[in-house]
């Protein structure tokens, strides 16, 4: 499964960077995030309550960065395991772009779902993913600048995912959607 | 968490074992009217289906605090095997059920599709009947059943 | 007794009332005193390594009993579970069973199976401890594609090729020489889908253990307690037959899907003595469509020759089978000997070869599922024959009727193993084309063209074998169990009648059509007879009910009872009224010797209370029987599918669907008519709409009714069924069972009326709009 997409944050790249490496704000940003615990210099592991149509569970996340070129981009490898509810593994690369004032925070997506968020999730997910990830956006640009939350995000190309040959189509794009809101609030988490 | 229903015309007070304890469970483990069935896990069989105020819903999908003070009938409340609902009899008659499981669930939602509809013909039995999954009959007697019942109703 | 329930009549149900009021009994409706609840732990993963399993946390849960995982049920010694069908590969080698144990020791090998079970005072707080208890597992590559399982990564150890058996039957050599000299040769690529039968009550068990007499009780929803049974006690171990009952209540459908001995009922019931408590389990929907053996999954290649005139030479056909990660209780014989046995069909084709590989998986087992084998082995016939047709430009129709076997040809062998005792199949053809109206067929095209519909009509003509039997030949073929049915018949002092069946009603009517049978045998009123099925612990024995078996095989037992207790009291009668057995007559309850009669009741109270009676003969009048059917029978038919495809929008509309079958003679007439309703839904489900899908990685894409789409009210129209009538030569009845017929026949009549109205060779199953759609847009 490959997703893309990006979001366009009214900050400049260096406050963008500085804030998706603190803890302190990202914690805030994600919702049901209960906990961030860092290994070493790259690599942590985050705690966060989710619900995803019936599937409601603590996901424990194992994230490593790789790749890292401040303040452009890096990568990161995850690894969410939900018990019962299911897992998800895979990798996001991400790049900062300037963008005037603003930056413009790309990604690209590679990873799959599985257990009961595969089975019984994936009706709900693309729902969910999207309303996970513009909930951390206007969260982080509530953060970054309180007084122009209005303007934050929403440009989430959800088609831009690679259907193989062997997978319905419909069925890749909302496991995508799903990882990438998950894996882009871990992303930022670091 | 205490609620107050009435069931089948007779008024139960119900602890809840907790807070969001689905109105389907209450029902077959509290009050052990287990005619009223669990199908799925997703509120589309519609084995679950049973009579609030009057109109059909899935039990299932209904938190049991949310139904506090209001009046529910379930299958066991239609009818006796002595003096049978126009539908129940219909059912018999028709064989509309087989294995069984569906049944209650289908009944009542056939009893609110006659009740709040005109005249029904086939199609619309059919499309009336969409909510509830029968895996035995291929709805072919079930329909038949519907029909027959609504002249009687 | 009355005329109306007889043999031949529509007796309302006996069953309904209960139903129809809400006072059934189903498994999840019964509680035990204590009882606990369960929860199973189930792999995330298509195939991993189970590593460490840290329960600690969730012990530490307020209310949490126990948690078990497989290797307690490896330490407590708990055997493996059973595939009951051995099956040899081409080269006389056994097949290779992977082993199966009941709980996962050091590999998951689909996703959804069992490796703990946890056990709390409360479902909920089950739930919640099974969230807490954390497992290591190490993912491996999943094998999924059914195709190329053969060249993938070898799922068990020693299980070359994933292949669980190269399996054969025909004649190779004979069969590839006609095909090379056929003037043509017809040949298709399927893929008959996989389905999940989805019976619409959850499986469900409660386990008891009684510590004082170190006895079992499991209440479960079983097709075939017996089966059940024998195989806990001979292979699980769970505990010797004496001391084990297993109980089936009213079980909301099978299908198939609840023949089997699966983990989790066994898990249950050896958890129950473990924690000293009734544990009750209930699957939710979710868990049914992980864990209960899926059906079907092939992929085939066929090809048919055919000579100059028309006239079919030779069939080979060549099928991957798609068994699962294990070979669940009959898996190893539905793609084999269900299925090749059966490619013959209704015709004279000389030359058949059949070959299967059975392959391993990362998927749920797969096994018999309504029809199991003869669904597939029909879609194979039928779809070649309408093809062939249609590439020869002959009338589908005239086709099959040239090459049909003809009522003078019974007894008939067919190439594949099978000697047919009767039919008549021109007899259902004919009938089905009149009810379908054939002749109007292209004013109907016209009519629908006008409105952007393109209509098109398709033929299955299938014939089937239920029942399977001899026991001795079914033992010989790999069979692990007899065929036979048992039934015993126990006439009262007062005339009323108990009777005890080893086949189990789970929707069939049994308690209705048993009673009709062993009434009409008796000559007593149809109320008092009563049926008693499902309890090991009050049926002597049995072997359950699939194979549409129940009838031809444990109704004929009950006859044979019953004619024990004609025989018996006979010998009473004759000696009330004073003369010899063979002055004395008996008919309709009654026994007569010249001018004097006594009744079967006072038989029967003279039985009880023997004030003046026989010498030399037994008190009481109660008898068994075990039926073994010297053969199979073979219910065949025609259905003939109409439908319209919306040119805009691909769906199709099932706007016509005729059943004509031959079951042989009739006991309930209604009753037969709802089996073959339910069965033509099931095919028309798996032609049009439903498919169970595992991605690349083995997970379940279509794990909920909102995914697997089964057929609702509003996607069918009524049915036209009708019968034709070849009594089966060979039991008491003359009957050939009805059940799995509407499942067999519908899936190639459906396609074949899709492929008609696209004017397509082949479009696979299910034909969703979809696929429909771009299949308009290639053209």
């Amino acid at each position: 499964m490959e997703q893309s997409g990006e979001f366009r944050i009214g900050s400049s790249r260096e406050e963008v960077w500085r804030a998706l490496n603190d803890p302190v704000v990202l914690a805030k940003c994600i919702d049901g995030c209960q906990s961030m615990e860092k290994l070493a210099d790259d690599e942590f592991t985050a705690i966060v309550k989710a619900k995803i149509g019936p599937v409601s569970a603590t996901f424990k996340a194992s994230l490593k960065l790789t790749d890292l070129n401040p303040p452009e981009s890096y990568s990161l490898n995850a690894d969410v395991k939900g018990g019962p509810a299911g897992f998800g593994k895979g990798v996001a690369d991400v790049t900062l772009i300037e963008d005037g004032d603003a930056t413009v925070l790309r990604y690209g997506v590679s990873a799959s779902v599985g257990g009961k968020l595969a089975q019984i999730g994936s009706r709900f997910i693309d729902a969910a993913a999207r309303k996970m990830a513009n909930d951390f956006f206007s969260a982080f640009q509530g953060e970054l600048d309180p007084e122009s939350v209005e303007t934050a995000v929403d440009t989430v190309s959800a088609d831009a995912g690679q259907s193989p040959p062997t997978a319905p189509a419909g069925q890749w794009k909302i496991w995508a959607v799903v990882f990438v809101a998950l894996v882009i609030a871990f992303v930022l988490t670091i | 968490m205490k609620i107050s229903i009435t069931v089948n015309g007779r008024q139960h007070d119900v602890d809840l074992p907790q807070t969001n304890a689905l109105l389907v469970d209450v029902l077959r483990e509290q009050l052990h009217l287990t005619g009223t069935h669990v199908g799925c896990d997703t509120s589309q069989c519609g084995a679950c289906t049973v009579h609030l105020e009057g109109r059909a819903v899935k039990s299932c999908a209904i938190l049991a605090v949310q139904v506090d003070g209001q009046a529910i009938t379930t299958i066991e409340g239609i009818g006796t095997p002595d003096d049978l609902h126009p539908m129940q009899a219909a059912f018999r008659d028709c064989h509309a059920l087989q294995c069984g499981f569906c049944t209650p669930g289908m009944i009542m939602s056939a009893i609110d599709l006659v009740q709040n509809s005109d005249s029904l013909d086939n199609r619309a039995v059919r499309e009336g009947l969409e909510g509830n999954i029968c895996r035995c009959t291929g709805y072919h007697n079930i329909v038949k059943a519907v029909l027959q019942a609504q002249e009687s109703m | 007794m009355s005329e109306a329930t007889g043999i031949g009549a529509s007796v309302k149900r006996r069953e309904d009332l209960r139903f129809i009021t809400g006072s059934g009994t189903y498994t999840d409706d019964m509680n035990q005193p204590g009882q606990a609840y369960a929860v199973f732990l189930r792999s995330p993963y298509a195939r991993a390594k189970i590593g460490a399993i840290d329960s600690s946390e969730a012990m530490a849960i307020e209310g949490v009993l126990a948690v078990y995982t497989g290797q307690d049920t490896a330490a407590d010694g708990l055997g493996d579970i059973p595939c009951g069908w051995l099956v040899k590969s081409k080269d006389g080698s056994d097949m290779v069973a992977a082993p199966h144990p009941p709980l996962a020791v050091t590999q998951t090998n689909y996703v959804g199976e069992p490796y703990g079970i946890v056990i709390a005072e409360s479902v909920a707080v089950a739930k919640q401890a099974a969230e807490a208890v954390t497992t290591e597992f190490t993912e491996l590559n999943a094998v999924v594609d059914v195709a190329s399982a053969a060249q993938s990564e070898q799922i068990h150890e020693g299980v070359v090729d994933n292949l669980a058996y190269d399996w054969e039957l025909g004649e190779k050599a004979a069969t590839e020489a006609a095909l090379a000299s056929a003037a043509h040769v017809t040949e298709l690529d399927i893929i008959n889908n996989r389905l999940i039968p989805n019976a619409i009550e959850p499986r469900a068990a409660i386990g008891c253990h009684d510590r004082v007499a170190d006895h079992f009780t499991l209440y479960t929803t079983s097709q075939n307690p017996h089966l059940e049974r024998l195989i806990l006690s001979a292979f699980v171990k769970i505990a010797p037959e004496h001391k084990l009952r297993i109980v089936s209540p009213d079980v909301g459908g099978g299908f198939g899907s609840k023949i089997f001995v699966y983990a989790e009922e066994t898990a249950v019931i050896w958890a129950s003595k473990k924690v000293g408590r009734p544990v009750k389990w209930t699957a939710e929907r979710g868990e049914s469509f992980l864990a209960d053996a899926h059906g079907r999954d092939h992929v085939t290649h066929a090809e048919l020759g055919l000579d100059a005139d028309g006239r079919f030479v030779a069939l080979k056909v060549r099928t991957t089978a798609n068994l699962g990660a294990y070979l669940s209780t009959f898996g190893a014989a539905v793609p084999t000997y269900l299925y090749g046995t059966l490619m013959a069909g209704q015709y004279k084709t000389p030359n058949i070869y059949v070959e299967v590989q059975g392959v391993y998986t990362n998927t749920a087992p797969v096994d018999a599922y309504r029809g199991a084998g003869r669904p597939e082995a029909t879609y194979v016939v039928e779809r070649l024959v309408e093809t062939a047709a249609r590439e020869l430009g002959k009338d589908p129709t005239d086709l099959r009727r040239m090459n049909m076997i003809q009522p003078g040809d019974f007894p008939y062998e067919t190439p594949v193993a099978l000697v047919y005792d009767t039919g008549d199949y021109e007899a259902s053809l004919d009938k089905a084309l009149e009810h379908s109206d054939y002749q109007g067929i292209d004013a109907r095209r016209v009519e629908a063209r006008e409105r952007g519909k393109r209509r098109g009509i398709g033929f299955a003509c299938y014939i089937e074998a239920c029942g399977l039997a001899p026991s001795q030949l079914a033992i010989q073929l790999g069979a692990g169990v007899g065929l036979y049915e048992s039934g015993e018949v126990r006439m009262h002092p007062t005339g009323s009648v108990t009777v005890f069946t080893g086949s189990h009603s789970h929707g069939q009517g049994h308690e209705t059509t048993f009673a009709q049978v062993v009434s009409t045998k008796l000559g007593v009123p149809f109320e008092d007879v009563e049926i008693v099925h499902g309890d090991t612990g009050r049926v002597e024995f049995g072997l359950g009910t699939y194979g549409s078996r129940s009838l031809a095989v444990g109704g004929s037992a009950l006859v044979m009872a019953s004619e024990k207790i004609i025989a018996k009291a006979r010998i009473i009668a004759a000696h009330m009224m004073e003369t010899e057995a063979d002055n004395v007559t008996f008919a309709d309850g009654v026994f007569s010797s010249s001018n004097q009669q006594v009744t079967i009741q006072e038989v029967a109270f003279a039985a009880y209370v023997p004030a003046d009676y026989p010498e030399d003969l037994e008190p009481g009048l109660s008898e068994k029987a075990f039926y073994d059917p010297e053969n199979f029978t073979y219910p065949a038919g025609t259905h003939v599918a109409e439908v319209e495809i919306d040119e805009t929008t691909g769906v199709v509309e099932l706007v016509n669907f005729v059943a004509v079958d031959d079951f042989g003679h009739i006991v309930n007439p209604m009753i037969v008519d709802g089996q073959v309703h339910g069965g033509v839904a099931q095919g028309v489900g798996q032609a049009l709409l439903e498919h169970g899908i595992y991605d690349e990685n083995g997970q379940l894409l279509t794990g909920s009714f909102m995914d697997y789409c089964m057929p609702r009210a509003d996607d069918l129209p009524d049915f036209t069924v009708d019968t034709t009538v070849t009594p089966c030569t060979h039991n008491p009845l003359g009957v050939k069972g009805c059940g799995e017929a509407g499942a067999i026949g519908s899936p190639a009549a459906v396609m074949n009326a899709i492929t008609d109205a696209l004017g397509v060779k082949d479009i696979s199953m299910p034909a969703t709009s979809e696929k429909v759609w771009r299949a308009l847009r290639r053209e």
